[in-house]
């Protein structure tokens, strides 16, 4: 048995560079991109929100 | 590839290529580690399945990042000095081994002009307030936030203003225009008192964590749904640190930070033989985070947030974090530096914010440092997700920001593996 719990969602830009840098978001000590979302699609899930 | 890891009897594959997540019972876990096992026609069936569909066995990207020399952030120094004597402070108690100083007006707004000339078509500018203690110099940081608003106005461009605060000086005003100003703050507390206490002192060598608690949860109350992290860091004698999570989480935080901390102090230091234990330890948190979540008492927990469907392109993961290209620091004096990290290590300096990037060759080697100059990378699981580490942890640990630190590797895939298990856990509630 196997089963897909996630699978990234197809980006329709990549490499916009509007996200942010990544050290400045929590810690400042121990850089993780991957902890980090994507500032587009997160975007354009609130404008779906709403 | 394919990582198998099992967690609490339950089993995973995470697909580095293509970035998915996918649960499996033991034998097929076994069976795509490469473990000689007998599989059914219908279970072969499965796994290539998902192989068509691409999410198993996918092909790793080898594309090298688009070079750009746009900058993007800076980390303001404004202020080398600080209110408290933290024993493990990288920044050697705010000073940086030089002289206690503040930055002057001049040089944050020649730092605003910089970050702006070198922007180029970037609409979105980052600007961090750190220090030492920022708001010591307080009439700076409000007369720069107020020049950066106006000039990006001008230009078409948006200044998202962050600061990181021990929280003495946050009250009255200075609380007031935080909250109204900045995007993000990160605020140092340690949790338990006693655990804070041992390490966050007075310059009289006091514990300070009566004396932040009350103006940090009023701050954060103040602060409504707006972002905030409320950020500690563990060392060797709180090993079980997510006492001090939970702590702080009981206490009515909801966005939680805990960093290993970044020392060679001996009795501080996380060193090899303390890795079972902090591995223990993320576990014990990441259960009762499943725990709270799932009882409607959810907290952000910054290293469990793996976002594997909305997360960085891979781009982004490749690229890392832009220190020394697109993102400098700037010290009180208006020299540049790759990031906070190195700020003060001489063969370092980039330039200065009023002559621009000085140092060519180090701007080079910091846009050419992705992910795939990394080789001790190449056959991690987790490369994607964490893009090879933090360039000034590699060079202060290992000598070379290319050459990762085992010590960091090791606590970053254990938290990989908890937020994936905290994922797959919400995805079952979820149905």
């Amino acid at each position: 048995m196997i089963k897909t719990i996630a699978k990234p969602a197809e980006k329709k830009v990549t490499g916009c560079g509007e996200c942010r840098s990544t050290c400045q978001s929590a810690c400042k000590t121990s850089c993780t991109v991957g902890n980090q979302s994507c500032e587009r699609i997160t975007r354009e899930q609130k404008i779906e929100k709403k | 590839m394919i990582h198998t890891f099992c967690y609490h009897e339950k089993h995973y594959v995470y697909d580095s290529g293509s970035g998915s997540l996918h649960e499996c019972d033991e034998k097929t876990a076994r069976y795509l580690s490469g473990e000689p096992v007998s599989m059914t026609k219908e279970e072969l069936a499965e796994i290539d399945a998902l192989k068509r569909a691409g999410l198993l066995g996918a092909p790793e990207t080898k594309a090298r990042p688009i070079k750009s020399h746009a900058a993007k952030a800076l980390c303001l120094h404004i202020c080398h000095d600080c209110n408290l004597r933290c024993k493990y402070c990288f920044a050697d108690e705010g000073a940086y081994h030089a002289a206690r100083e503040m930055m002057p007006f001049s040089v944050a707004k020649a730092a605003v002009d910089f970050l702006i000339r070198e922007s180029g078509d970037r609409k979105v500018l980052e600007m961090d307030f750190f220090g030492g203690e920022p708001l010591m110099n307080f009439g700076v940081l409000k007369e720069t936030v107020l020049y950066a608003k106006e000039e990006a106005q001008k230009r078409g461009k948006k200044f998202l203003f962050t600061t990181t605060t021990n929280g003495l000086l946050l009250d009255g005003e200075r609380a007031e225009f935080l909250n109204e100003e900045m995007e993000n703050v990160v605020l140092s507390l340690d949790g338990r008192p006693e655990v804070h206490d041992a390490v966050r002192k007075t310059a009289n060598g006091k514990g300070s964590f009566a004396l932040v608690i009350d103006k940090i949860k009023n701050f954060v109350k103040m602060r409504g749904d707006k972002h905030y992290y409320v950020r500690g860091t563990f060392t060797a004698k709180n090993l079980d640190f997510s006492n001090d999570v939970l702590f702080l989480a009981d206490e009515g935080f909801d966005s939680l930070s805990m960093e290993p901390v970044v020392t060679d102090i001996p009795d501080l230091a996380i060193r090899e033989e303390h890795l079972p234990q902090i591995c223990a330890e993320y576990e014990k948190l990441c259960d009762e985070y499943i725990k709270r979540e799932a009882e409607g008492r959810y907290f952000n927990f910054f290293h469990f947030n793996v976002d594997l469907e909305g997360g960085p392109c891979l781009e982004k993961r490749v690229s890392a974090c832009g220190a020394g290209n697109e993102y400098f620091s700037v010290l009180p004096s208006g020299d540049l530096y790759p990031c906070h990290q190195f700020a003060g290590e001489k063969e370092w300096r980039m330039g200065s914010v009023f002559t621009g990037v000085e140092r060519a060759d180090l701007r080079e080697k910091f846009a050419t440092n992705c992910l795939f100059t990394r080789k001790k990378c190449e056959d991690c699981f987790a490369k994607f997700i964490c893009s090879g580490g933090c360039n000034a942890n590699n060079y202060h640990f290992c000598g070379d920001i290319n050459e990762p630190y085992p010590i960091t590797c090791a606590m970053m895939k254990k938290r990989i593996e908890c937020g994936m298990h905290a994922l797959a856990e919400r995805r079952s509630r979820e149905k």
